[in-house]
């Protein structure tokens, strides 16, 4: 039985062989398909992570101020800092003492200094500056935020950059929306350019396929060697698109302007990007393999 | 056992191919099916092969309605009957050896068992020179003994062939014959369609008459 099996592995490998050395042109043809779309996707991905990570970053921008009451002062930044800290979508709370709110108002008015004149820090607010968590930026969820420091009873007033987190909320999600589509699309154009290149495949050996479903062969065993022979040529699609990616980034990098070229950044360790497209290749060619199979023997 | 109830097939509005064929071949019997060509010999073959269906009537093979297994039993049964088709349907680009041995592959027959049946089977046929050689090389008389021993080499409960010795000279054509009456001996039912009225009068066994899709 074990020798059985052993001998069909063989038998599934060596078809498998067989048919991408009798069909080298087809195999070639969807290896470098295979290849171009998925270094495409890639590429795309690249693009994505990159803005997403430069306008995720931007978010840190976005803080809330929260000004102190005098009359609590003597609470100590501590006290501030911990009680800020426990409402919930806070990352960080900095404490800006009133002498350190004038040296950064000092600071923002270089130039006008006579503006200042006769001001001394007991004028000015103690405050903390928060910073809000990334999954609290979304208008909605920045409110709760807000209203929990708003219930601090040493809070004075809370102000925040309501503008800026309306515009920056709107971009992420347009950003989002707009790689959802592209996304979709290129995954969808993929498998479909695969399928429909391993059908021509399949219909080209439809004779031997029939001969083998007269004699016996079960569904497995005619569907095997397609499926190693799809994961074969993905496994070169994936190797092919990583040489195309590289080929497409150096292009770009040297004509899109500096301030772009952060976009073509690689979001992981070169060896783990030819892992990933290398096995999602094998994926993808034995998934196409096995969706243009099935549909022939449904036939 | 083959049994076929009021079985009729048509493939369009003109005259049926098969019309109302009751028939019952036993385990063991060697059965002759003959009459002029187009008088639905194959389609008859191939309605008990169940790679046609009728358009009325039952056919219980093996003890086994056709149209109650599920389709994933289908292969499991086509193992147990060894078909020779009239057009032979080899497989053009793979060896002669690889032809035969693929029906015992299916089966997860062993490798070592493989090939002691393959190699007994090519030498009875006398088709073992030619092992090696892409059915596609071959004349129509060797891919025809190819057929043959891709049927019989499963040892099949069923053997039905079509035509199986329309492309072979005498000598090897009584050959043939003896080989399917050898394995008739043994048990298997033999379904033999041909219209050559030597070989049926040579053999006496039963015969069925078709006529225009008619059992005559």
């Amino acid at each position: 039985m074990i020798r059985g099996a052993a001998a069909n592995a063989r038998y599934f490998f060596s078809e498998a062989f067989r048919s991408i050395r009798e069909n080298l042109a087809t195999t070639v043809f969807t290896s470098i398909t295979l290849g171009l779309t998925l270094a495409i996707f890639t590429l795309f991905l690249f693009v994505f992570i990159n803005i997403d990570k430069s306008v995720t970053a931007q978010g840190d921008k976005v803080h809330i101020l929260v000004y102190i009451r005098d009359a609590a002062l003597s609470s100590g930044e501590k006290t501030f800092r911990g009680d800020a800290l426990g409402v919930r979508g806070v990352k960080d709370a900095a404490f800006v003492s009133k002498e350190k709110a004038l040296g950064i108002l000092r600071q923002a008015m270089k130039g006008h200094e006579a503006a200042l004149e006769g001001i001394d820090a007991g004028v000015l607010p103690a405050s903390i500056e928060i910073r809000v968590a990334d999954a609290y930026l979304e208008p909605a969820m920045f409110m709760t935020v807000v209203e929990g420091l708003k219930r601090l009873s040493w809070a004075e007033d809370v102000q925040w950059g309501r503008e800026w987190l309306k515009k920056f909320s709107a971009l992420l999600r347009f950003i989002e929306i707009g790689a959802l589509f592209i996304g979709v699309f290129l995954a969808a154009s993929t498998i479909f350019i695969i399928t429909n290149t391993i059908r021509l495949a399949v219909y080209a050996r439809q004779s031997d396929i029939e001969v083998m479903r007269l004699i016996g062969a079960s569904r497995a065993f005619i569907i095997l060697p397609f499926f190693i022979e799809g994961a074969i040529f993905g496994a070169a699609g994936g190797a092919l698109s990583l040489g195309m990616l590289e080929l497409a980034r150096g292009v770009l990098a040297a004509n899109v302007p500096a301030y772009f070229s952060f976009m073509l950044d690689m979001p992981l360790t070169p060896a783990a990007v030819a892992a990933i497209l290398v096995f999602t290749g094998v994926f993808m060619g034995a998934l196409g393999s096995f969706i243009s199979t099935e549909r022939f023997l449904k036939s | 056992m083959i049994q076929l109830f009021n079985v009729t097939k048509s493939y369009d509005s003109s005259a049926p191919a098969l019309k109302d064929i009751t028939l019952k071949v036993s385990r063991g019997e060697f059965l002759f099916i003959t009459g002029p060509s187009g008088a639905g010999k194959s389609t008859l073959l191939k309605i008990m092969f169940g790679s046609e269906s009728p358009t009325e009537g039952q056919i219980i093979i093996e003890g086994r309605n056709y149209f109650k297994i599920p389709p994933r039993e289908i292969p499991r049964l086509r193992r147990r009957i060894g078909f020779v088709f009239q057009e032979f349907k080899l497989l053009p680009h793979r060896s002669v050896y690889d032809n035969v041995a693929l029906a015992l592959r299916v089966m997860g027959v062993d490798p070592v068992e493989e090939k002691k049946r393959v190699v007994k089977m090519l030498m009875y046929l006398k088709i073992l020179h030619r092992a090696n050689f892409k059915t596609e090389s071959l004349s129509g008389g060797e891919q025809q003994r190819v057929a043959i021993a891709r049927a019989l080499v499963k040892a099949p409960a069923i053997i039905l062939a079509d035509e199986p010795t329309g492309n072979l000279d005498p000598e090897l054509s009584l050959e043939t014959m003896e080989l399917f009456k050898e394995v008739s001996g043994k048990g298997t039912t033999v379904v033999v369609a041909t219209h050559d009225k030597g070989l049926i009068d040579r053999y006496g066994k039963r015969i069925v008459h078709l006529e225009a899709g008619r059992m005559a």
